[in-house]
């Protein structure tokens, strides 16, 4: 009757004839395709510097620092998983119908499996602890309170960005200016639910969390435009909560700052006059706010320079006047859900707005 | 193997208390009450953690406007409940070696003084609700969460105690004698939480 | 064993049989507390829960197959998503697991007759299913919870979440965890005592080390998931003060008890499919499992330190630095016993002669996902890398890749591994092979391109995302993989459905398991076991003539316990057999039970207090009823 077997044989090796070198060219050509696979699917990414908000396009010390850590955990897996893989192969070379259950050689294969399962990897994630989580995020964390020169304030709302400048008067919504090559202290917070503060080419994220002030250091190396999205499962419109940061030599920032701290420019057109005397009137006061005049709301963005931004409603749509006028008369078409009202406007009252809009730079 | 004892055959206490003498093991059900306390030990874990978790984010604990805990009345409650594990692990003793009605006389007598600390908690919960409700604060809310998560179990423990005297008014079986044990080891359990609660309630007066 | 029964034996079989019998039809099915029956009741209802879970991803996946789609609202798609997560892990990944999986093998596998308790496994399976209605109930009113599987506050209290979603959310997952509960509760004691004289701790099958080790874990997780949601019903409810700054409370209050729970939860969901690989892979390797100690100790181990490691899904909420690095290490610290079992398998394999039949091949596909999966988990323990990808598609992809991967494939594979032992027929081969390598490409397909998109910037839980960002083509593979990954699983349930009438006979034994249900008929008397086994060792199945010495003592009548409804209960550690306890047979009390705190349930959730409070008197006197009857011998 069949039992157990306590050795397949005393004398017998692991491999019998003809698999070692099976094993070999299995190996070879399981690498090729592996290696040719990973260039495949990983390179377009780590060249892709076309979208902004690429956390593998470092555009700042910080994320250039998590960058590298990828890159080198990555060729670590890899390495791992192909110990692994190794083995299945072996099975899969040593493959046979006709045996009967066995045991023997537990002790070579127990000391593989403390070798490679418990001392390798001690080792190898006493490095990688002590790299990445003593190391690199000193480089990451949060700056100490009123170290840096410059510091932004970002209020996240359900589903837009407040942005306020401590020291200054300027207010503005889902664009953050900054100058280049300074350390800028972010402080956030909200004023409703969790909302997560991410622009992945400058750094990791932070939460916004009620009651709390986290703070994330923005140190752009270069100029250019940088995206950034909520990360926290907001509600509704959590996929419309955009913004960018924009990293301007010096002098483009102080002038900017200096723009946005000015109230509102005053309509120059009768047409634009009839759009302020409507916005004025209309609900759109009660909730947004434009400096020196007297829409005072706080429920919305602050519109008081809405032309020099790209976009509207958290980077939903363009600034545009068309794109403008569609969002005013139906922003539910847009972003279902957002807190603003449509609008029954006669198109002349709707093109009235939207001159005016046009004219706060 | 038919040597073992057999408890399903168990029917009169001095059969109970030969399986008694004769079992190695604890009972399945003693096992399960086990388990069933852990968890619910664990569970008074997380409500006495949140306790301290909420008290070290606020300042001021108890918040202004709501009064102190009061110190004499739960020490003495507490102590009464405490010591009716006495009772308790008596009626265990007398019942596995066979002695019914002395065991169900300290069952009894557990009972009534469990009731009458639930009574007089009840009452001073119903009080110190209108004095300051758990809409009032995070206070109050962990406050009377933990008490009444508290009170309930010894609820439960009340009505174990009274089914267990309503059956064994009947005699004596292995099921029953299980049942017993289970519920003297809830009350040993309910009762060291009641002074883990205490601690809790009275933390800050210290 | 095919060895001639004689007369006496045949006699002992007989009133084995009168004895264990249970009603036919639809009373039998409904009163029933066969461990058996229980298990195909979870195996066909949480099959049925994965197919809703399964809808809900595949209508994800298409409103996600291109950017700006319109097919679904934001509204809809955020209960899709939640509904799905809630549904794959509370309602199909895990009561498959342990309801169906282990419910129906463990007392098989520890030589018992039942589990310790069964009118309690049956009260598991009906308050499950109660509870799964309950929560679907939400889905055809359109209220389904709305807020992520994990419910954070602010979202979810009030003032953010008026409707009655949330209420769906947290009243049915503390229902649902009474079920679980009670399940947990009844294998630590069956485990603890019903083994087989001789199966001493060190013997028992390391399927049932991890059906220990997840019992333990549901223990000491779920009541910091209960209190989280107890206090979230009474802030919105009744006013209480929790989570909201103002009045003292905490928002990170809810994620820490949350995740306290949470994180003891993934291992109980990859647990059962440790167990389960621990299971297939001697069989099929041919050969004993290297370092078997250590593989149960590291199951044990993987549960005990996962309770250590919570704060790491809190990396980016701004916790003091030394929180971050304390958590880190200990995240390092579990990986450990991960890695002790991953190559304890592939040595297993490697150094086996194995025979790549269906069952395997998920196993190897299990080992391919979970070290994919278990390197990017590696990852997230580097706290720079977790903050920038956290809550991006490459946690999406690093959890998919060890739920799916990982838990499920394993399930998949067990399933045609017991098949023929439950159905006593056996599945097709070849088409289980190929809907293997379905599930596979599948699976890789749709889950591999979320690690480039979440690096590429795309964050999770969107209903949709813009054109320029480069997130396209990804997204449109994704969503064909996942269309794949549905066919090969369509096919291995047409595999099994078909086989299961017209399948060839598969004898008790037919890939000569080491473990004791390969012992008995296919599918397995209701009685188990006409011989209790003795066993001395741990793969009792390969110990020829101690087989062949329980055939013997059926003529003897030793350990057959035929004289009445009769399974042996023995010491713990030992084995020793300590004495013989009455099992109870089928009751209408526990779908009483079941049906009433659903009741109560509802009520709770419409905020009619005092008739919750008829249901819960009800339900008592329910249970007091139960226990009226008892297990006597007649």
């Amino acid at each position: 009757m069949r039992g157990l077997r306590k050795e397949i044989s005393p004398n017998r090796a692991v491999f019998e004839p003809g698999e070692r070198e099976r094993l070999r060219r299995s190996l070879g050509r399981a690498g090729r395709i592996a290696i040719g696979a990973a260039a495949a699917i990983v390179l377009p990414a780590a060249a892709w510097a076309g979208n902004g908000q690429n956390a593998l396009h470092p555009a700042s010390k910080q994320e250039h620092a998590i960058s590298v850590l990828w890159w080198v955990m990555l060729v670590g897996c890899s390495i791992g998983f192909g110990v692994i893989a190794t083995l299945l192969l072996l099975g899969w070379i040593r493959r046979n119908r006709d045996y009967l259950p066995f045991g023997g050689r537990d002790r070579a294969g127990t000391a593989i499996v403390i070798g490679l399962g418990v001392f390798v990897p001690i080792v190898v994630l006493s490095i990688l602890f002590v790299w990445s989580d003593l190391y690199v995020l000193k480089t990451t964390d949060a700056p100490a309170a009123n170290s840096t020169r410059m510091s932004v304030r970002v209020i996240g709302h359900d589903w837009w960005w407040e942005i306020r400048y401590p020291g200054s008067r300027a207010v503005t919504a889902n664009e953050i200016h900054i100058p280049v090559r300074t350390r800028v202290d972010m402080l956030g917070t909200t004023a409703d639910v969790i909302h997560s503060f991410w622009v992945p080419e400058l750094n990791r994220k932070v939460d916004l969390i009620p009651g709390r002030v986290n703070r994330l250091l923005l140190d752009a190396d270069r100029p250019g435009e940088y995206r950034g999205q909520c990360a926290e499962f907001c509600g509704q419109q959590h996929a419309h909560m955009g913004m960018t940061v924009f990293a301007d030599s010096p002098d483009v920032f102080q002038r900017w700052l200096a723009n946005q701290e000015r109230p509102a420019r005053k309509p120059a057109t009768p047409q634009a006059r009839e759009g302020e005397r409507l916005f004025l009137s209309l609900p759109c006061s009660g909730c947004h706010m434009i400096r020196g005049t007297g829409a005072d709301g706080t429920i919305g963005p602050d519109l008081t320079h809405l032309a020099t931004r790209d976009t509207l409603a958290a980077l939903t749509l363009p600034t545009k006047p068309a794109d403008l006028a569609h969002w005013i008369e139906d922003p539910q078409r847009y972003k279902p859900g957002s807190k603003m009202p449509g609008s029954a406007l006669t198109s002349s009252q709707r093109d009235a707005l939207v001159a005016y809009l046009g004219y706060l730079k | 193997m038919s040597a073992l004892p057999h408890s399903g055959k168990a029917t009169t206490p001095r059969a109970v208390a030969r399986v008694e003498r004769a079992r190695l093991a604890r009972p399945n059900g003693w096992w399960g009450m086990a388990i069933f306390v852990a968890t619910e030990a664990t569970l008074f874990g997380t409500i006495l953690g949140t306790y301290f978790y909420l008290r070290f984010n606020n300042l001021h604990w108890p918040p202004p406007g709501v009064p102190e805990p009061k110190l004499t009345l739960p020490l003495v409650l507490t102590a009464i409940l405490v010591s009716t594990s006495v009772p308790v692990q008596l009626s265990v003793s007398a019942a596995a070696r066979g002695q019914l009605p002395r065991a169900r006389a300290a069952l009894l007598f557990a009972a009534v003084l469990q009731a009458g600390y639930l009574g007089m908690q009840l009452h001073l919960f119903v009080h110190d609700v209108h004095e300051f409700p758990p809409s009032g604060s995070a206070y109050s809310s962990i406050y009377f969460t933990m008490l009444g998560a508290h009170h309930l179990h010894v609820f439960v423990g009340i009505l174990l105690t009274l089914w267990i005297l309503i059956r064994t008014a009947s005699g004596l079986t292995s099921y029953r004698m299980n049942g017993l044990r289970a519920t003297a080891f809830y009350w040993h359990f309910v009762n060291v939480l009641a002074l883990c609660v205490l601690g809790t309630q009275l933390s800050p007066l210290a | 064993m095919a060895t001639t029964v004689t007369e006496p034996g045949l006699r002992r079989v007989e009133r084995l049989e009168r004895i264990w019998v249970e009603p036919r039809g639809l009373l039998g099915w409904l009163t029933t507390t066969d461990h058996k029956r229980i298990g195909l009741l979870y195996f066909f209802t949480t099959l049925a829960f994965f197919g809703a879970g399964g809808i809900e991803a595949l209508l994800m996946r298409t409103q996600l197959s291109q950017p700006e789609e319109k097919v679904l609202s934001p509204e809809t798609y955020n209960q899709l998503m939640t509904m799905h997560g809630v549904t794959m892990i509370f309602l199909f990944v895990i009561p498959m697991a342990i309801g169906a999986f282990g419910n129906y093998l463990v007392p098989l596998m520890i030589g018992a007759r039942d589990m310790a308790f069964p009118r309690l496994n049956a009260l598991s399976f009906w308050l499950f299913l109660a509870s799964g209605l309950f929560m679907y109930a939400s889905v055809f009113m359109h209220a389904a919870p709305n807020a992520g599987w994990f419910d954070y506050v602010p979202l979810a209290l009030k003032p953010y979440s008026p409707g009655r979603n949330i209420d769906f959310y947290a009243l049915g997952l503390i229902f649902n965890g009474i079920s679980s509960t009670a399940a947990a509760l009844n294998f630590i004691v069956t485990i603890f005592k019903l083994r087989a004289p001789g199966m001493s701790m060190n013997r028992m099958p390391l399927f049932c080390f991890a059906m220990l080790a997840v019992s333990l874990s549901l223990i000491f997780a779920l009541p910091s998931l209960t209190i989280d949601l107890v206090f979230l019903e009474l802030q919105r409810n009744l006013g209480f003060h929790f989570f909201d700054v103002p009045h003292g409370g905490d928002p990170l209050l809810w994620q820490h008890l949350f995740w306290l729970f949470g994180h003891p939860e993934v291992y109980i969901i990859i647990l059962p499919a440790f167990g389960i690989a621990t299971s297939i892979i001697p069989t099929f390797s041919k050969r004993k499992m290297i370092a078997f100690p250590l593989v149960a100790l590291a199951e044990l181990l993987v549960a005990f330190i996962g309770f250590g490691v919570w704060a790491h899904h809190m990396f980016a909420t701004g916790l003091p630095t030394i929180t971050l690095v304390f958590f880190a290490a200990a995240s390092m610290m579990v990986v450990i016993p991960s890695t002790i079992q991953v190559f304890a398998w592939t040595v297993t394999v490697a150094l086996g002669r194995p025979e790549f039949r269906a069952p395997l091949m998920f196993i190897g596909g299990f080992i391919v996902f979970f070290v994919l999966g278990g390197l990017s988990g590696i990852m997230f323990a580097a706290i720079p890398f977790d903050q920038a990808t956290t809550d991006t598609y490459f946690v999406v992809a690093h959890f998919h890749f060890i739920i799916f991967g990982a838990a499920v494939f394993p399930i998949l594979g067990g399933m045609f591994y017991w098949f023929p032992k439950v159905t006593g027929r056996l599945y097709h081969e070849g088409a289980a092979k190929f809907s293997f390598w379905l599930a596979f490409v599948g699976t890789a397909l749709t889950f591999f391109p979320m690690h480039v998109v979440g690096l590429l910037g795309m964050t999770r839980r969107v209903y949709t995302y813009p054109s320029s960002l480069g997130w396209d083509a990804y997204n449109l593979s994704e969503t064909i993989g996942a269309f794949i990954l549905t066919a090969g699983l369509l096919l291995i349930f047409a595999n099994l459905a078909y086989s299961r009438f017209r399948g060839a006979p598969a004898g008790p034994d037919p890939f000569f398991g080491g473990t004791l249900e390969w012992t008995t008929t296919s599918p397995p008397p209701p009685y188990n076991f006409p011989v209790i086994p003795t066993v001395k060792s741990a793969y009792p199945n390969w110990d020829v003539e101690d087989r062949r010495a329980d055939a013997a003592r059926l003529e003897r009548g030793e350990l057959v316990f035929d004289e009445g409804h009769e399974t042996p209960a023995s010491t713990v550690v030992d084995a020793v057999p300590d004495e013989i306890v009455e099992m109870p047979s089928e009751s209408p009390w526990p779908l009483a039970v079941a049906v009433c705190t659903g009741l109560l349930f509802v009520m709770l959730l419409t905020r009619h207090y005092a008739v919750a409070g008829v249901f819960a008197g009800l339900a008592l006197l329910a249970v007091a009823a139960w226990h009226a009857k008892e297990p006597l011998e007649t």
